[in-house]
């Protein structure tokens, strides 16, 4: 038995590949025309084909791993084109829900976090939390860092959520998902490494740091220019609205780091006027992650042929609840309604807090992973 | 019957245009007949005509025009001898002015030129008017005893079906089951495959339901419990002995003597009495096949279902899958049973088998599946897939390894439906070995559509060993037949019963035996209840026409037959012997008994007879043989340079009709060769080949179906036959002086119609290279 391969079926993994918007994976009868009518996938040992046959024979391990189901951009080519109406586009989605899974820590939250009965449980989390340590923290300092009264006319949201509280909350929600991530890709790019050397879709021996870091310096502006997404025939315009939410996370994300650091540093409190730059981002990055949002809603509504699945929701519904909420916020601030306001940022802040913290078990972690998966074919000249 | 004579030309589709019709009325007239022409004889007009001319008693008809294989329906005139010269397809169309020049006044009569096309057509026309003249109206065979009653044999879900089909069409039937139960191997399944739409599931067995229809069935007698000991006589009128499986009687049938008996010492074929005795010593205490068994049951036809048995492996064909050491390696036909009677388990130890996997293929280098395997064994496997999973919905798996996966026309919802499962997995490969680990077992496959070479935990292994037909051990019907009791040359379709399963499904070498299932090629139960209708309505032709004494196929209405003029009979047995239909027995002396209701027409009998004596009243060594006598043979005494003669005999079922594509595609070639159609080239009697020769004609091709293993003969061996005759000719024209090369056989489909202008006009090149026969003029 030199040569060969012991393997042993995971039921189990296939009836959750199913339940993930995989429910289709046993139509494939193997003919390839998926791996063909692909335009992203290599010549060497192309995808999806093989991940299909891998899916419906339960081998788990060989797929959690693989560096090509994160080079798959989901753009449907090969869903349209399978004679059998396998869907190898919304199987290879499933198999990187469940590999996002896989890789988290703890399983049980990842587990709620894919549950849509679990929805109300996980946003009382955050609402909880800013409540009770808000009550607790009053006991100790002055004035309050929670202040349902906040006095006089000037309406500014540090007056209700003390900036210190919120911070200790968020910075402390980055590291716990900061430190979930760092365990899953510890794992994540062993087995891809060995999972690539085992298929031979790698020219590298060992993962060396400093080479996978410059082919993570080169694919950055692939990921930017969406690159990759362009090249679909079918959904060619999904790139649009994928670029409008990742531009206007990227946008929000430095509008935070500016008002951070002056607020620590220069100790200049918000809100600032909306003449400044600054504020030209934010409410930009806010368009455009409500405009985007929208644009991927609408999509799939048209779409019914396209699987969607609760997670694919979850994530949309998220980035549109967090423009929404932010932008109202804005809105009733200037309106000058302060009770609204407050409300409405209270709101604001649990979104913001389901981002952060569920971050690795959402389909928001794709934001790492296929940049690690596109950096690692780019380091191990895996062509795609 | 009085001739009375009528010669009709149609100068229409360009004939009158490129003949010259005075000249070939001439012809006709320096014959004595009467001709007329019309410019289009196949419209009312024409027909009116020659309509009149029957009226004023004409009844010999030569019409000359298109082909024979066309307008059939139009030129067809009861109670008239009629003849076609295929003046258009075959001379016209083939042969363009443009190409074959008519001659110009100078030339006329100069001894030197010659118009090939005109001759080609005068010589057709003698032809033709030879053959009326020797060609007469067929009369009916009738039979003194007539039975319209069905005998199946075999009481599985094909033979019960096939019962029920002949009932509910009005015949009798008795159906004849060896073993002591109806239902055959469908009653001992679990489930069966899908016979209806959306053909994705599993069904009941329906066994059980035709076995109650059956019963209940007043038109069907069901003996259980009994085989056929011998079939005896013809169709319409089979005396049949059944018996009791395994009893010796008198009546089981005898069986010819092996070769190595018919021969003495050095080899010598011994004289009839000697092998007489031999023979009875052969078989005693059997009857011989022309005594009747006085208590014999009548039947008209019967239809053949005896079905089929697993392969059973010879000691360590497939000991690298584990067959014959491991217990846990077992047939899928050990699987059914298993399945039927419980739970799948593995054999050695009564566990679980929760792990199973199923080979469709031996491997060892080849992708073939195993033997007498076929589509029926990927939906078995399919099946019993789905049974793995029955009996264990949440951790049962079942895999296939496969290097064909058939699942032909419907079937394939079924494929799909098993597919779907997440227990079951597939996958092209070449299972490699079998061992075993621990108490299980581990299965080894390369190349697989995983991209890599795998290994599996298997239970239990499952090998797709074939479905044997049961031809292959034993004669089954047991014919009374002097070629022998069983089905000539079935080792060609490794002993499925069959003549020829893509053009004539259902019929055997035996006339009047019809079969279906299994037994005549791997088949699933919906298969074979089609396949079973297809019989018993084959077997009720069969029967209607040999009450109407014609032909059943594949001549289908010809009511010719075989005329013996035994007086002067040598008792040489060649008929009785060449036969591919076995409708010939003889008796003590070897003179022969025909059985024309046995007889397909094609003739084979009257090309082997060496006294000639075997003709058809429309179809004969005469007429054939005037009709070379009327070809024209010019000699030096003609022409400065005569043109070449060529004779060719050609397949009327497949060279022939090429011949009349190739016309119709305007193909050209030699108009120095004369066709005749002949039946089969078996029919071709050596004779015609000598006096054409002998007449001074340049060569003789024949034109028939490819032979051989895979023959496409419709009359399965006249091709064959007419290549060792024409071998044999070849020799005694060598003594003559002429050369070997003189006569030829040569292959040709029917749609090698645009390779045939190529095969005459080589022979023909071949023959002049030869130069002209030196008995030209003689």
């Amino acid at each position: 038995m030199a040569n060969q391969k012991m393997i042993e079926p995971d039921l189990d993994f296939i009836k959750e590949i199913g339940v993930l918007g995989g429910s289709d994976l046993k139509k494939c009868y193997q003919c390839a025309t998926c791996s063909v009518a692909c335009p992203i996938s290599p010549d060497n040992r192309p995808f999806p084909r093989k991940e299909m046959i891998a899916a419906s024979w339960g081998l788990k391990d060989r797929l959690v791993g693989d560096v090509d189901i994160w080079l798959c951009h989901n753009c449907g080519d090969c869903s349209v084109r399978c004679p059998r109406l396998a869907k190898p586009g919304d199987v290879l989605a499933a198999i990187r829900s469940y590999a996002i899974t896989e890789y988290a820590t703890p399983k049980s939250l990842a587990k709620m976090v894919n549950d849509p009965k679990k929805l109300p449980v996980l946003l009382a989390i955050p609402a909880v939390i800013f409540l009770v340590l808000g009550f607790i923290l009053n006991m100790f300092v002055e004035p309050n860092w929670l202040n349902f009264s906040p006095e006089g006319d000037h309406i500014a949201h540090h007056l209700f959520f003390s900036t210190w509280l919120v911070d200790i909350i968020f910075i402390s929600a980055t590291i716990f998902a900061v430190t979930v991530f760092a365990l899953g890709i510890k794992r994540f790019m062993a087995d891809m490494h060995q999972n690539a050397l085992a298929e031979g879709k790698t020219d590298k021996e060992k993962l060396e740091i400093k080479g996978f870091l410059q082919a993570l310096w080169r694919v950055i502006p692939t990921i930017l220019r969406h690159d990759k997404f362009v090249e679909c025939t079918e959904n060619n315009e999904r790139s649009t609205a994928h670029m409008m939410v990742l531009y206007g996370f990227i946008g929000l994300f430095i509008v935070t780091g500016i008002f951070f650091v002056v607020l620590y540093v220069f100790g200049i409190h918000g809100p600032y006027s909306q003449l400044n730059p600054v504020k030209w981002l934010a409410n930009v990055s806010g368009v455009a992650l409500v405009i985007g949002s929208g644009l991927m809603i609408k999509k799939r509504l048209d779409k019914p042929e396209q699987v969607s699945t609760y997670k694919d929701w979850a994530l949309i519904g998220l980035a549109m609840a967090l423009g929404v909420s932010g932008l109202l916020t804005e809105m009733t601030r200037l309106a000058g309604a302060a009770g609204l306001t407050y409300f409405l940022y209270f709101i604001h802040l649990i979104f913001v807090f389901c981002l952060i913290a569920y971050l690795p078990y959402t389909k928001l972690a794709h934001l790492v992973y296929r940049t690690l998966a596109m950096a690692y074919a780019e380091y191990g000249g895996r062509k795609f | 019957m009085d001739k009375k004579y009528g010669v009709y030309i149609c100068t229409g589709c360009g004939i009158g245009d490129a003949l010259d019709i005075d000249t070939l009325k001439g012809v006709v007239e320096d014959e004595g007949l009467p001709v007329k022409t019309h410019k289009f004889l196949c419209g009312k007009e024409g027909i009116d005509l020659i309509q009149k001319d029957i009226e004023d008693g004409v009844n010999a008809l030569l019409i000359a025009g298109c082909s024979g294989r066309v307008n059939c329906d139009v030129f067809r005139f009861e109670g008239c001898v009629l003849d076609r010269v295929n003046l258009r397809e075959q001379v016209v169309w083939s042969h363009p002015r443009s190409e074959f020049p008519a001659l110009t006044e100078d030339q006329v009569d100069d001894g030197i030129h010659f118009d090939r096309l005109q001759m080609l057509a005068e010589d057709y026309m003698r032809m033709g008017m030879a053959k009326i003249k020797r060609i007469n109206l067929p009369e009916p065979y009738q039979m003194e005893e007539f039975s319209r009653k069905l005998l199946v044999i075999g009481g599985g879900v094909t033979g019960m079906s096939a019962a029920l089909d002949a009932a509910g069409a009005g015949y009798d039937v008795t159906l004849v089951e060896k073993s002591g139960e109806l239902g055959g191997y469908a009653s001992k399944m679990r489930k069966q495959l899908p016979i209806a739409n959306p053909y994705d599931q599993l069904i009941p067995p329906m066994a059980d339901t035709l076995i109650q229809k059956v019963e209940a069935e007043p038109k069907i007698t069901i003996r259980i419990g009994t085989e056929v000991a011998r079939l005896a006589g013809q169709p319409g009128d089979y005396t049949v002995t059944l018996k009791k499986p395994g009893e010796r009687i008198e009546f089981d049938v005898p069986y010819p003597l092996p070769p190595e008996m018919t021969v003495d010492e050095n080899g010598k074929e011994l004289d009839q009495d000697t092998l007489m005795e031999r023979f009875r010593e052969y078989n005693e205490g059997r009857r011989d096949i022309l005594t009747i068994d006085p208590n014999g049951e009548k039947f008209g036809a019967v239809v053949l279902a005896a079905g089929w048995r697993s392969y059973e492996p010879k000691e360590d064909e497939f000991a690298h899958l584990g067959w014959g050491t491991c217990p846990d390696v077992i047939s899928n036909h050990q699987f059914e049973e298993m399945a039927a009677k419980g739970k799948v388990t593995r054999p050695s130890d009564g566990k679980e088998a929760k792990s199973v996997v199923f080979i469709q293929s031996p491997g060892q280098g080849d992708d073939k599946d195993f033997e007498y395997g076929g589509s029926v064994l990927s939906l078995v496997a399919l099946k019993h897939a789905k049974y793995v999973r029955e009996d264990y919905p949440d951790d049962g798996k079942a895999f296939i390894f496969y290097q064909h996966m058939r699942t032909p026309g419907l079937s394939e919802n079924f494929y799909k439906s098993t597919q779907q499962d997440p227990g079951i997995f597939m996958t092209k490969g070449e299972v490699k070995k079998v061992s075993k680990n621990g108490d299980s077992l581990v299965v080894e496959a390369d190349d697989t559509l995983l991209g890599e070479n795998v290994a599996v935990r298997a239970d239990l292994v499952v090998l797709a060993l074939g479905m044997v037909p049961k031809t292959v051990d034993e004669p089954v019907v047991n014919m009374a037949y002097r070629q022998g009791p069983a089905f000539r040359d079935i080792d060609l379709f490794k002993g499925y019963v069959d003549s020829n399963f893509i053009c004539f499904p259902y019929e055997t070498q035996r006339t009047g035996i019809y079969a279906a299932g299994p037994i005549r090629r791997t088949m699933t139960i919906e298969e074979s209840l089609e396949d079973a209708a297809g019989a018993a309505l084959k077997a009720i032709q069969c029967v209607e026409c040999a009450n109407r004494g014609i032909s059943v196929h594949p001549r289908s209405w010809d009511m010719t037959f075989p005329d013996f003029f035994f007086q002067r009979c040598t008792q040489c047995k060649r008929c009785t012997q060449e036969c591919p239909f076995g409708a010939i027995d003889d008796d003590e002396k070897g003179t022969p008994k025909p059985n024309p209701t046995r007889c397909r027409r094609c003739g084979t009998c009257m090309g082997a007879c060496p006294e000639r004596i075997i003709n058809f009243a429309d179809y004969s060594i005469d007429s054939i043989g005037s009709m070379v006598k009327a070809i024209q043979v010019p000699s030096e005494d003609d022409y400065e340079e005569p043109p070449f003669r060529i004779l060719a005999l050609v397949c009327e079922n497949d060279a022939y009709p090429a011949l009349d594509i190739a016309g119709l595609n305007r193909f050209t070639y030699s108009a120095d060769v004369r066709f005749i159609p002949v039946r089969c080239l078996g029919s071709v009697n050596v004779i015609w080949i000598k006096d054409a020769l002998s007449q001074g004609m340049d060569g003789v091709i024949l034109l028939g179906c490819k032979h051989g293993d895979d023959y496409q003969c419709h009359m399965i061996k006249g091709s064959e036959l007419a290549d060792i005759r024409v071998k044999k000719i070849g020799e005694a024209l060598a003594s003559l002086a002429l050369e070997e090369e003189r006569v030829a056989q040569y292959e040709v489909a029917i749609d090698d119609y645009d390779k045939i202008p190529k095969i005459i006009n080589d022979f023909v090149e071949e023959i002049e290279a030869l130069g002209p026969n030196p008995f030209k003029g003689f």
